[in-house]
Parts: C-alpha cells; structure tokens; sequence
C-alpha cells in the first residue's frame, strides 16, 4: 500500500484524500446524520397508515345507502349516473346510518348544483350531456325536470328556448312575437342531438322578409307590418345584416 | 389570497386573445427559469473557450484561459440558484442524490452538475493553479498564505515530474471536460426540446441549438470581461487575442445562426397545425424579444459589426481603438441576444394555448423570489463571485503576459485588485 502511494504522483494522492474525504462526508451524512424516518420508505408508510387509520369514517358507501333505499337504489343502478355514489350528491353518510332520525344528508335543491358537472366547457368530453345554465330554463330548479336517480339522455326540447332562452324572452316582447321560430328558421332533427354540427337555417334572400314587408305583399299576418320598396332599399344587403329580427325597431 | 389572485387575474385577462384552457393564464416557468438557461450556456461556453487552448492548442487565446475558467467556475457555482429558488425547499435538494430517479430527466440534474462541477471543473482549474498557489503560499504571509496553503492542498511538490503530470492531467480533464460541457448545456435543451407536447419546444435540434448558443455566450463574456477587467487592472488588451477569439465567435454566431434558421425553415415548411398559433406568438407577443432584439440586434447586426472589420481587415487593423469599440458592442449586443433567445424559448413556450386557440401573456413581477431584482441579483452574483475568485486565484500572469510583452511573474504587484505583501 505504501509502495503504491509512493509511486503515485503527489497531486494525485492529494485529490485522492480529498474526494475519499468528501465520499465519506457525505456517506456520514446520509448513514449518521439524517434520520432514519427521513430515509425509509417502510417507516414513512407505517406512519402514514396509522395517520390515516385514526381519521373518523365518514362515509358510508352506497351498499350502507341500499340497505334502506333499495327501490332508489336499484332505478340508480340502471341509469346514466349508475357509477356515481349516491354520496356524491348526497355528501358523507356515516353519520345518517348510525341515527337515520336525527341526522338527515342533504339533498342539493340549489341551481347551482348539477352545472358543477352540466355546465358547458369546452374541455369536457364530447357527447356528455351540457347546458348553458344562464339560458337553460332560468330559476328553475334541475329536479324539477330531470330525475337525478334515472336522468334521461338530453331529450328533444320541445321548444326552442330550451336552450336559446334569450333570444326566446327578447322575441317575447317584440313585435314578432306571434311568429314561431320555424317560420324564418328550419331545424333539422339532427340539430337538437347535435346542436353544433347540424345548424338550423337562416333566412338568405331579401325576397323571405319581403313576404311580410314587400309593399306588395299579401301575407294575412303581415297586414300592419312596416312595407318597404325592396328594389331601392338597403341595396344588396340581406335584411337581418342591418335589422335584428328577433328585436326589430319600432318604424 | 384569493383577492390577490382575482387582482392579478383581472390585470391579465384583458391581455389574453383567443381561447385558452383555464389553467394557462398563469405563467409557471417565469423569469428564473430564463435566467437558468443562461447561466449554465455561460459555464459550457465559456469552458470550450479554455479548452480551445488546452486541446486544440490555440496558442492566441491563451490570456483568457484562466479567465474563462474562473467565469465559468463563478457561474457554475450560481447555476443551481434559480432552480432551488424556483421550485422552493433547497433543504430537500440532496434527496435528489439519495433517491436517484434515471427515468426523470430533471431528476438527473443533481448529476450533470455534480460531475461537471467536481469531476471536471474543479479539478482543471486545481491543476492549472497547483503550482503558483505553492509559490504564492511560499512568498506569502497573513490569511492569504494559509488560504493558498489550503487550496493547494498543502502540496510542495514543484519537481519536473510533478509538473509533467499536471500538464498530462490537464489535457485529459480537458478532453473529458468537452463532451461533459456539451452533456451540461445539451442536457438544459434536452429538458426543453423532449416535451413532447409543447411545438414551441419538442424539437431534437434544440439540444444542439442550445448547445451553439451556449459557446456564443459563453465565448462573448469572456471577451467582455477581459476587455472590462485589464483596464481596470491597468493592464493592456492583448489585440491579438481578442481577434482570435472574436474569430471563434464569428463561427459560432454563424453555426449558431444557420442551426436556428434551420429550424424555423423546418418548422415553416412542416406548417404542422401549431403553425399559425406560433406565427402569431411570433408576429405579436414575441415580436420584440425575438425578431429585433434576438435576431436583429443580438445576431445580424454583430455578425455585420465583426464581418465589417474583417473585409476591411487591412483598414481596421490600423485601428485599434475602433476595432476594441466594435468588438465590445458586437460582445454587448451578443450578450442580450442570448438572453433574449432564453427568454423566447422559456416563455415563449408557455404563451400559447395547448388548445393552439389562443396567447396568453406574461406579466413579470418586480419583487418576490421570482421578480424581476431577484434574477438581477443572480445575473450579478457571478460576477461578484467572479471578483472574489480573481483576488484569490489571480490569472493577471496570464492575462497581462503577452499583452504589455513581458512574462510578469505571479509574485509580483498585480495590478490594483491584489497587491500581495513581498
């Protein structure tokens, strides 16, 4: 050992000491110094199950729910929100089954609720069932069309302002009122699946207005309607880029 | 907190344009995260600048040698700063050792620097010092031998075959240390370039883009600080040093320029569908930082600069004085068109939706450990560190040697900034 210590160069010895220096530094550090819990894996799970071990229980899991509600129970089972726990909404149960009587969970009345999971946003998949919760029947609570424990897939509305509400409440006071929305526009089936891909029409020719509002024209619901001459007004322009038909103004 | 966060929302929302996902408003990766990239391009620049003396026998460039070791030394040591910073805990970082993780890129952090810092670094800059730190501590009296004394590890070994081994050790640090540079600064793009995700970044040029860019700076800040530091020392600027290495430069801005070029060309006539988001990244937010201060001011106009005073070489080479001056504004300007192109990349990969509907905006903070004066103080903590390296390790024997055309000896007064007892 002696021999090849002489032989090595003096720089190299040196930086030898050093870094063997520095290695059992720091093996002294790791093995020493630093507590063992800090280290160990083991021990970090040990603690972490005794720590989560001495949290109360409080939910009780849906099978606790069907002991009681089974009729509940079995119609959640078969409908769209059949892998929802029934705590999800419900919030944490332990405590409504150890004393059904005194402690009630919560059934969630408010509007606000369900757009937690129903409001529109872009990011959520395609095909899952989304509302605008300003324009989706307005302060009406959720329940009182859709039943929570079965929800149907969206079903056809049957009227337009199901989801265009406001457009429905500004034509509600203007002077269209008594026109359907089908007079000036034809939706496709298609386009209450699918409201997106499949659009309704729009009126594309001055001559559509010009039934009510041609000065000759001879529409019955058209009698006191505003007439214009459609050869010299508003040049090559559909009507609607310059009028607002679901709000038009007063002459 | 939570009025803090909708204050600062509603300071940034006007700016966003388009559609973007909720959590994009925010920028994560802010300014530290710029100023990390540009602290290790510095270290690995400025290391293959010493190394073009060592391997590639250079002999031109030798004042700088110890110079940009020492740089690259001041900077390597603030390198890790901005990260532990960012991410918060320092006192955690050793886990990283304890725990290695191969399959996590950043994990491997902790490793690249380690080995660059003690296996290669360190030991190059022991090896060039060994001998005068002996005759320092030799003719020396005060802390300053015993702080000599120390480094050199209480070695007192100046014999031919001592010297023959530091010389041979040298050269092989050397040849290891090159491709360990290119692994410190290639690894900082590779971060970068193997998210997959973000188009700004994914790209397997930018390893090799960062790694061009890191010589430009390093090489540049060399040049800069020996033209700041020999007058300051009283010493004169060895011209033909600095031509030399504004050559080297010169290549390395082109090799650097034509790798980007490359790459927007590439990105341009893939016209993948991130195309047009990016253009208009490019066109509206980044204008600024990338098209005129990175490519123009940062790159063209130095390229023309130093081009200029080599046409007309036999015109320039009459005056110094006006060669130093565009020099030192081509190094300048280098300088920030680096740290732009940091900038560019850092933020400007988080600017653009995933969605690639939409830009958000980046609003600096000027406080706070990720403002605008806390990467300040680490863009100037190198430099102080470098201060104090060079009064304790001082190269002016090396610097000043060829320059006023006389070996001066390590013993003797150097200059001002370090003026050993005799």
């Amino acid at each position: 050992m002696k021999k090849i210590l002489e032989r090595m160069p003096d720089a190299l010895a040196r930086l030898l000491v050093v870094f063997i220096g520095l290695a059992v530094a720091g093996a002294f550090v790791v093995i020493v110094l630093i507590p063992k819990p800090l280290k160990d894996v083991k021990i970090q799970w040990a603690d972490a199950v005794k720590r989560e071990q001495a949290k109360p229980v409080k939910y009780a899991g849906f099978h606790a729910c069907a002991e009681c509600h089974d009729k509940i129970y079995d119609k959640k089972k078969t409908g769209y929100h059949r892998d929802l726990s029934c705590e999800t909404c419900h919030g944490p149960a332990k405590a409504h089954t150890e004393d059904p009587d005194k402690v009630k969970p919560v059934i969630p009345q408010e509007r606000a609720f369900c757009p937690q999971c129903h409001a529109y946003n872009p990011s959520r998949p395609r095909g899952f069932p989304q509302i605008n919760p300003v324009a989706h029947n307005p302060l009406k609570p959720c329940a009182s069309c859709h039943n929570p424990h079965d929800p149907k897939p969206p079903t056809t509305p049957k009227e337009c302002s199901a989801c265009h509400g406001e457009i429905a409440r500004t034509k509600a006071v203007s002077h269209h009122v008594q026109l359907e929305c089908t007079v000036c526009h034809q939706a496709p089936q298609q386009h209450k699946i699918s409201p997106r891909s499949v659009k309704p029409t729009k009126p594309q020719t001055r001559e559509f207005c010009g039934k009510c509002h041609a000065k000759d024209a001879k529409d019955k619901l058209a009698r006191n309607a505003p007439r214009i001459d459609l050869a010299n007004h508003g040049e090559k322009y559909v009507c609607w880029q310059c009028h607002y038909p679901h709000s038009p103004e007063v002459e | 907190m939570t009025n803090e966060i909708f204050k600062s929302l509603s300071e940034i929302l006007p700016q966003i344009t388009g559609f973007i996902y909720p959590n994009e408003i925010e920028i994560h990766w802010g300014m530290l995260i710029v100023v990390y990239p540009y602290i290790t391009g510095v270290v690995a620049g400025a290391f293959i600048l010493a190394s073009l003396v060592k391997v590639f026998n250079v002999k031109e460039v030798q004042p700088l040698y110890r110079l940009s070791l020492l740089t690259a030394l001041s900077y390597l040591l603030v390198a890790p700063l901005p990260l532990l910073s960012h991410l918060g805990h320092p006192e955690r970082s050793y886990e990283m050792f304890l725990t290695p993780q191969p399959s996590s890129a950043m994990a491997m952090f902790g490793f690249v620097y380690a080995w660059y810092l003690m296996a290669v670094l360190l030991l190059e800059i022991w090896f060039v010092y060994r001998t005068d730190l002996i005759a320092w501590a030799e003719s020396e009296s005060g802390p300053m031998k015993w702080i000599h004394k120390v480094l050199s590890l209480f070695s007192k070994d100046r014999s031919e075959g001592a010297l023959a081994f530091d010389h041979k050790a040298l050269k092989t640090i050397t040849i290891v240390g090159i491709p360990s540079a290119f692994l410190l600064h290639g690894y900082v793009g590779f971060i970068f370039g193997s998210i997959k995700a973000n188009p700004w970044w994914s790209s397997v040029l930018i390893p090799i883009v960062f790694l061009f860019s890191a010589i430009v700076s390093g090489v540049a800040l060399v040049i800069l600080l020996y033209m700041v530091i020999t007058p300051l020392t009283g010493g004169k600027i060895n011209m033909k040093c600095v031509d030399k290495a504004v050559d080297f430069l010169f290549y390395a801005v082109i090799v650097d320029f034509s790798l980007e070029l490359v790459d927007f060309i590439h990105r341009v006539y893939q016209s993948e569908e991130e195309i047009k988001i990016l253009s208009e990244m490019v066109m509206n937010k980044l204008f600024m930082s990338l098209v005129i201060i990175q490519v123009l001011l940062g790159m063209i106009l130095p390229l023309g600069i130093i081009s200029v005073t080599k046409i007309f070489k036999r015109r320039f080479s009459l005056n110094e004085d006006l060669r130093k001056m565009l020099y030192f504004i081509s190094v300048l300007l280098i300088q920030f068109g680096i740290f732009a192109t940091r900038w560019n990349v850092v933020i400007g990969g988080q600017m653009f939706s995933k969605s690639f509907r939409g830009l958000t905006t980046y609003k600096m903070e000027i406080g706070g450990i990720e403002g605008l004066l806390y990467a300040l103080v680490l863009l100037v903590l190198p430099i102080v560190i470098l201060t104090v390296l060079l009064k304790i390790l001082p190269p002016w024997k090396e610097m000043k040697g060829e320059g006023n055309g006389k070996e001066l000896t390590g013993e003797a007064p150097l200059g001002g900034m370090h003026a050993p007892e005799a």
